[in-house]
């Protein structure tokens, strides 16, 4: 029992998101953008695969009233591979 | 002869000036002819007396006197050096001939007319090799495997040093003698020499002739005509090496347009033939330049030598040519009859053909030469070597860490390879042993003994990169004594840790998370936790499958021991693998969280870890596995989150898919257990559902009605084998009749989706099943119930398109057929 606990115990942050593989993750990334998505794979730097992505997209517009409105922009990819550089967080999505 | 005046009419570049000129680095080499004659003596063809043109003597008193004025140097023709200091005025000495040069210049512009008329003809050729061989790769003379590097390559760098040899241009000199043409320098020389002159033609094409080897050797010094193709030096020398010269290949008649055009004695006269009446006029393009001088010997020397030539055809080698007659001088043409000239002429045009082939196919040829290959030799070599001494010390591991992927896909592929690293080693032997040998074969030529020596040196070389390879020390650093930190060892393979941190022993470290995770073993983390603990127990198992010896021999200790060791590691893995399903995991009655197993198979990836799994573990633990599934089937999602709710027609997406992948990761698995399962078992299973499950519940989904007919049929085939004891057959029956009971006011419920759906094809594989084993009474009883639906199915195929309806009534009939009976029946 304690071998296959120290299999699978967590000893360094990307051990969390090991256990989120095959899983419907949430991941928020640079430039206003989200994307909930099932995680294929990762790897150190945080290079993601993801399939059946719905991306989100924030566009923050000015009208002439000078006042702010957000516009969302909604994408669906079946298949998505994400440069780690640009992930703020992955969360997973229970 | 000018001093910048030799050619700067370069027709495309034709400027005024003196910076029009190119420079002394567009001066024909003056050492050529010393290399040349140098390669030439090795051939014992031509000594150098023969090729020395006496321009040397020329050169002397007349020419230095104004060196000085020049260089500026002390008096006398002496050397100056001590004149000329660290501080030596290169402007001030400069400006005192700059009008000098200016004048110059001025009078070889108006010199023009005559001047343009003579590079036309003559001075051209000097200039024009060099666009004509733009495609000179500089490593022809590499070739020549006796080559061996001469001062030219240097003695360019050092254009001063070859301004010496050219006579001062000043303006005090004569018009006449400036602007000589390279016919009156020629003709000169050879009155000097001479006193009389044959024709220049074929003075300037026998020598080439007459040894061919110097032609190919220094095909770029010879000077070409006007119009004539670049005939690239590979091309010469392929023809050479196939025994003779073509003809028309190596006797380029002046004025010949296109070699490969038509065939020759139609465009131009070769030089045999106006020998006999040197007409003075002709352009003699075939005179080399003043500038790379002749490399011929003086034509006095010459002569007799050349008769000889001209009495004896080429040796050609005329194998196509049949019973042609050999054709040296197109006159002869014109004697032969029509067929034969035509004969000869087709004979010619398809060698032009062959040539113009060879030329394309050779365009490549001497690129490179032996060193570069050699160099690029060293290079594979050394990453074979990388390779392979990368395979020696580490073990497989690290190559499967290297391309994981690649690895696994090419096992799935059914590659040959089973230790990816073998073909490598294997390969980089055999590429070694090749090389060796082909260069072995050329060990009777002198020239090759250096290669061959420098192939064993590398292969040495090679081996002792593989041995230090494998002598490499294992650990990673190195703490030397004294010094104040530890040096570690990288590679590409293995960067240099830059961080150096102890990991806590595993004694310490998950000690308390273990006992967190041991309180809430079925929460969603230490479920995924698990589950990932499975995935890298079955990773492991899989590397371990992938190093499997291969099976020991009668008698071979050696190969049984570590047969052996494997089998022990195989089974040590196992257990982990089995430990981290937590299939025995104690069942909790009533408790409200699943058991961890039945959590693991509620995720996706734990239904298809299944199949993995069972290919690494024995019947026992299958058993156990179809056990705990069994006991579980009312908790399992897809049973318990798949009742069909009110109102809807369908369940929703997510549990559709997580249906399905049971069903096709999952239940193959188990069927393929079932199917060879003894029947104790099955009774054990049935006894099970019905005990410890809710049947009802059960029989309202898919997957559990898909085990329950599992188990039906398996024990319907072990009864019609015969293979069922009268004990056990009776214990069968006893349940089936309770599972029976159970099932009846739950059968007009098992059809949960509507008749439209087209979706029930599994719900009348139970009823066959179930009606099979049935008696006589209890098939009525199931008639009964299920009547409505038959009647709904076959009223509702005959709306449908005849394929459609065939398979709906085909999956009615499953069941009717079960029974004795048939949709026919029903009409």
């Amino acid at each position: 029992m304690a071998d296959n606990e120290d299999a699978g115990a967590p000893s360094e942050p990307l051990d969390l998101v090991r256990l989120s593989l095959d899983e419907i993750v949430f991941v928020k990334l640079r430039g206003d953008r989200e994307l909930k998505g099932r995680l294929h794979a990762y790897d150190s730097h945080c290079n993601l695969v993801l399939g059946d992505v719905e991306e989100t997209i924030y566009v923050v517009e000015e009208d002439d009233n000078e006042e702010e409105t957000t516009r969302t922009i909604k994408k669906q990819e079946e298949m998505l591979f994400v440069r780690g550089d640009s992930v703020v967080l992955i969360s997973p999505q229970a | 002869m000018s001093f910048f005046g030799f050619d700067s009419n370069l027709p495309r570049d034709r400027q005024p000036g003196p910076s029009a000129t190119r420079g002394f680095f567009e001066n024909p080499d003056p050492f050529a002819e010393v290399a040349r004659a140098r390669a030439l003596e090795d051939d014992d063809a031509i000594d150098f007396e023969d090729t020395y043109d006496g321009l040397g003597d020329q050169l002397d008193d007349d020419q230095d006197a104004f060196n000085d004025d020049t260089f500026g140097g002390g008096g006398g023709a002496g050397p100056s050096t001590g004149a000329v200091g660290k501080d030596f005025d290169f402007f001030g000495k400069t400006a005192t001939v700059a009008d000098a040069i200016g004048e110059e210049q001025i009078r070889y512009t108006l010199q023009n007319p005559q001047a343009v008329l003579v590079a036309g003809q003559h001075v051209q050729p000097d200039a024009q090799p060099e666009p004509a061989f733009t495609k000179r790769s500089g490593y022809e003379k590499y070739s020549d495997p006796g080559f061996i590097p001469d001062l030219q390559a240097k003695s360019s760098v050092w254009g001063v040093s070859q301004k010496k040899p050219e006579p001062i241009p000043l303006p005090g000199m004569s018009a006449a003698r400036k602007m000589m043409s390279l016919d009156e320098v020629e003709a000169q020389m050879q009155m000097r020499n001479l006193g009389y002159q044959p024709s220049p033609v074929p003075q300037a094409m026998h020598p080439h002739l007459a040894d061919p080897s110097a032609y190919m050797r220094h095909p770029q010094n010879i000077p070409l005509p006007d119009g004539f193709p670049t005939i690239p030096p590979e091309v010469l020398r392929a023809q050479l090496e196939r025994g003779g010269l073509p003809p028309g290949m190596p006797h380029p008649p002046p004025g010949m347009p296109d070699m490969h055009g038509p065939p020759p004695g139609i465009p131009g006269m070769p030089p045999h033939h106006m020998q006999g009446n040197p007409p003075q006029n002709i352009p003699p393009q075939g005179i080399p330049p003043p500038g790379m001088r002749q490399p011929g010997p003086p034509p006095n020397q010459r002569a007799p030598q050349q008769q000889q030539q001209q009495q004896v055809p080429p040796p050609t080698s005329r194998g196509p040519n049949g019973g042609l007659p050999v054709i040296t001088d197109p006159q002869q043409l014109v004697h032969l009859t029509e067929e034969q000239r035509n004969a000869y002429l087709v004979e010619d045009a398809k060698r032009a053909k062959r040539n113009h082939k060879i030329f394309l196919l050779s365009r490549g040829n001497g690129l490179m030469t032996p060193q570069d290959k050699n160099f690029i030799t060293r290079i594979q070599l050394q990453q074979l070597v990388a390779a392979a001494g990368n395979v020696a010390d580490a073990d497989p591991e690290a190559v499967l860490a290297e391309d994981f992927y690649y690895q696994v896909y090419s096992q799935i592929r059914g590659a040959p390879r089973q230790h990816p690293h073998q073909p490598l080693g294997h390969f980089a032997q055999t590429y070694l042993l090749q090389t060796g040998n082909r260069i072995g074969g050329h060990g009777n030529r002198r020239a090759f003994h250096s290669a061959d020596n420098h192939m064993q040196r590398m292969q040495q070389q090679v081996q002792r990169a593989v041995e230090a390879a494998k002598a490499k020390p294992k650990n990673k650093q190195l703490i030397i004594e004294g010094s104040l930190g530890k040096i570690s060892f990288s590679n590409a393979k293995a960067p240099k840790p830059m961080l150096n941190i102890k990991r806590p022993d595993s004694s310490e470290g998950p000690r308390p998370k273990k006992l967190h995770s041991d309180l809430s073993l079925s929460d969603r983390k230490s479920i995924l936790t698990n589950i990932e603990g499975v995935y890298s127990g079955l990773m492991s198992m899989e590397d371990m499958e992938r190093t499997m010896p291969p099976p020991p021999e009668e008698g071979d200790a050696e190969a049984i021991q570590e047969h052996m060791e494997w089998r022990q590691k195989a089974r040590s893995l196992n257990q982990k693998l089995w430990q981290s399903l937590k299939v025995m995991e104690p069942i909790v009655p009533n408790s409200t969280t699943p058991h961890p197993f039945i959590a693991f198979l509620s995720y996706p990836k734990g239904k298809k870890a299944i199949p993995r799994i069972f290919r690494h573990i024995d019947q026992e633990q299958r058993v156990t596995i179809l056990t705990m599934i069994v006991v579980h089937l009312d908790s399992l999602d897809v049973v318990h989150l798949a009742q069909p709710v009110p109102g809807e027609a369908q369940l929703s997406l997510a549990m559709r898919e997580a249906i399905d992948l049971f069903s096709l990761a999952v239940m193959p698995s188990l069927l393929g257990y079932v199917n060879e399962a003894p029947f104790n078992i099955i009774i054990g299973l049935l006894g099970l559902v019905i005990a410890q499950t809710h049947v009802q519940t059960v029989a309202r989904t898919r997957v559990g009605l898909g085990i329950l007919t599992m188990l039906l049929s398996r024990a319907e085939i072990v009864k019609e084998a015969g293979q069922a004891s009268e004990v056990d057959w009776q214990q069968w029956v006893a349940k089936f009749n309770v599972l029976f009971d159970t099932l009846e006011p739950a059968l007009a419920d098992i059809f949960t989706s509507p008749i439209n759906s087209g979706d029930d094809m599994y719900v009348w594989q139970f009823l066959a099943a179930v009606g099979i084993g049935a008696s006589p009474e209890q098939q009525q009883r199931l008639v009964i119930a299920v009547k409505d639906r038959v009647m709904e199915t076959v009223a509702y195929s005959k709306t449908l398109p005849a394929d459609m309806a065939s398979s709906r009534l085909g999956n009615v009939n499953l069941f009717m057929r079960a029974i004795g009976l048939d949709v026919e029946l029903l009409g």
